[in-house]
């Protein structure tokens, strides 16, 4: 069999290799935008100069170079075929295979506002040439604003500190990392971040940018009338899944790709992991729906159960944060808070047990509270303060020496 | 793959296992009757933990089968050894997002506390060529090594 898998991201790569790892005798042909294979997690490294692109990479084994993997880099599918499962890029046909894993991951949103979409010196951070423009551009830039006060946007506002840039980093919400942290441990960052010299303004929107006519902006216009002045752009306001190509080919899309709990498309034999898949971004869960789709493309049925995805660390100038489940208590919930000089703690817990958490300072040794999160385990009853719950609580062996979860 | 078994109930908490891990890991010259103990960066790489009724949890990592600690891992720093099957750990690659700390379900992976760069996890003594150190060192032999079946990777 010859499968083809569009995409090397996260779950592109965990897909083939588990593809050559189930049925060595199959191929796999590869097909990406991209003409190098990086982890966009580092793209504010390649920024900072920190690393260079090879140190982006990701495949840490001979994958690669397997004798049944080809793959085809730097084409752009612009449209499938799903009665034939080929794909092309404009008229040339490319590959096709007797399985396809689209794994085509997410583009940056551009806000349709004033030049931001057409400026020479606007950005997007998501892939690498994004990375390198945005490395390029701020050899001559002194002041860049940053749009979006999320993870990708205080990536690209750590890599520019190091750089040397003065920047203003503008977000909608009220506070930074909205998505993944409450208020209280959000503003431990934004103070990092503003005690180097980092200004924001919250809850604030752009409504226009000026330009010099050229194609620069030259400043970006706020909501309440005031103008920044920058010589640079990036947004980080989100990503949409990646999906254009597949207009007229039959696959059943929503705003991501319709799959089923096998992550299969409407189209049988075509799946779909990652970004396009709909479920959530986080790299784990890319890598899972990869792998899972790889094993159903070898016949071997699996179900992708695992969906849980409200999940995140966090780690700027080595204060570390993990956030998992709910950020803010519902109606009715308990709220459990500690907090030292050095650590911030919140446990949400409804009916004992545990919704939400966020960790920030010490973090080690916390994973449990992820697989107690996701698979709502009471706490409350273990004869001891929930703090001190753990996996111990919880512990047995299976014959292999495996841990299970003895409730 | 060879994988540390635990028989629980032989514990009794004396610890001689988190000395021998903190001792094996130690950057600084020295026998474990120099060791530092109260050295942030002589960490051990497995907890022993209380039950409350007077036993004792020993959590030390299964190199598992499925590992979520690789599968979490953006950088690929995080590698389960095709040949010895162990999760091995290479600091160069690491991108220190800690996504693994938060996936391992057992809370064996932690940042490591003083230079927030790395991560501390089990390595299975893989510089010695005898069995790990705490289960060398382990008076009760509540920790022992078994081989395992586990299928090789590409």
């Amino acid at each position: 069999m010859k499968h083809l898998i569009i995409g090397v991201g996260a779950a592109g790569i965990s897909a083939a290799r588990t593809i050559l790892k189930e049925k060595p005798e199959d191929s796999v042909v590869l097909v990406s935008q991209d003409e190098e294979v990086y982890s966009r997690c580092m793209l504010h490294k390649l920024i900072s100069g920190e690393r260079d692109a090879a140190g982006l990479n990701f495949v840490n084994d001979g994958l690669l170079e397997h004798k049944n993997l080809e793959w085809i880099k730097g084409k752009t599918v612009t449209r499938l075929e799903a009665a034939t499962k080929s794909v092309y890029a404009g008229d040339e046909k490319i590959a096709s295979g007797d399985t396809i894993l689209i794994a085509t991951g997410a583009n940056s949103v551009t806000p349709p506002i004033g030049e931001l979409r057409t400026a020479k010196n606007a950005f997007g951070l998501r892939h690498l040439p994004d990375a390198r423009g945005i490395a390029s551009c701020a050899k001559n830039a002194k002041e860049v604003v940053i749009i979006g006060a999320g993870l990708v946007g205080l990536d690209a506002a750590y890599a520019l500190l190091e750089l040397g840039k003065k920047l203003t980093i503008i977000e909608m919400a009220p506070t930074v990392l909205a998505i993944n942290l409450d208020a209280h441990a959000a503003a431990a960052y934004q103070k990092l971040f503003e005690d180097k010299g980092v200004v924001f303004h919250l809850a604030r929107k752009v409504v226009n940018t000026r330009g010099d006519g050229r194609g620069n902006i030259t400043a970006v216009e706020l909501d309440n009338g005031s103008l920044i002045p920058c010589d640079m752009v990036v947004m980080a306001v989100g990503v949409r899944p990646a999906i254009g190509f597949l207009e007229g080919s039959g696959i059943k899309t929503e705003r991501a790709i319709v799959v089923d709990d096998y992550l299969e498309s409407s189209e049988p034999g075509i799946y779909a992991a990652g970004d396009v898949a709909g479920f959530s971004g986080v790299w784990p869960n890319a890598q899972k729906q990869g792998e899972i789709a790889a094993y159903n493309m070898c016949g071997t049925k699996w179900i992708y159960d695992d969906r849980f995805a409200i999940k995140n660390t966090v780690n700027f100038f080595g204060l570390l944060s993990l956030s998992v489940g709910a950020i803010n208590p519902a109606d009715g919930d308990e709220v459990l808070v500690k907090e030292d000089r050095l650590n911030y703690r919140k446990l949400i817990l409804r009916g004992g047990v545990p919704m939400g958490i966020i960790l920030q300072g010490e973090i080690g040794g916390s994973g449990f509270w992820l697989h107690l999160i996701k698979n709502k385990m009471r706490i409350d009853n273990r004869g001891k303060s929930v703090w001190k719950v753990s996996y111990a609580d919880f512990y047995g062996t299976q014959q292999n020496g495996e841990y299970k979860w003895v409730v | 793959m060879k994988r540390i078994f635990i028989d629980q109930e032989k514990c009794d908490g004396c610890k001689n296992c988190s000395f021998a891990c903190m001792q094996a890991h130690r950057q600084t010259p020295g026998t474990v009757y120099d060791l530092d103990l109260l050295d942030p960066k002589n960490e051990a790489r497995h907890s022993i933990v209380t039950n409350g009724k007077g036993g004792y949890v020993p959590v030390f990592c299964r190199h598992c089968a499925v590992p979520d600690c690789a599968g979490a891992c953006m950088s690929g720093a995080l590698k389960k050894d095709p040949e010895t099957g162990h999760i091995q750990y290479d600091e160069k690659r690491c991108g220190t997002c800690f996504m693994c700390v938060m996936s391992c379900p057992y809370g064996n992976i932690k940042p490591d506390r003083v230079s927030r760069t790395k991560i501390l996890k089990c390595d299975f003594c893989v510089n010695d060529k005898e069995e790990p150190n705490c289960v060398k060192s382990c008076p009760k032999k509540a920790i022992h090594v078994e081989e395992v079946v586990w299928e090789a990777a590409v």
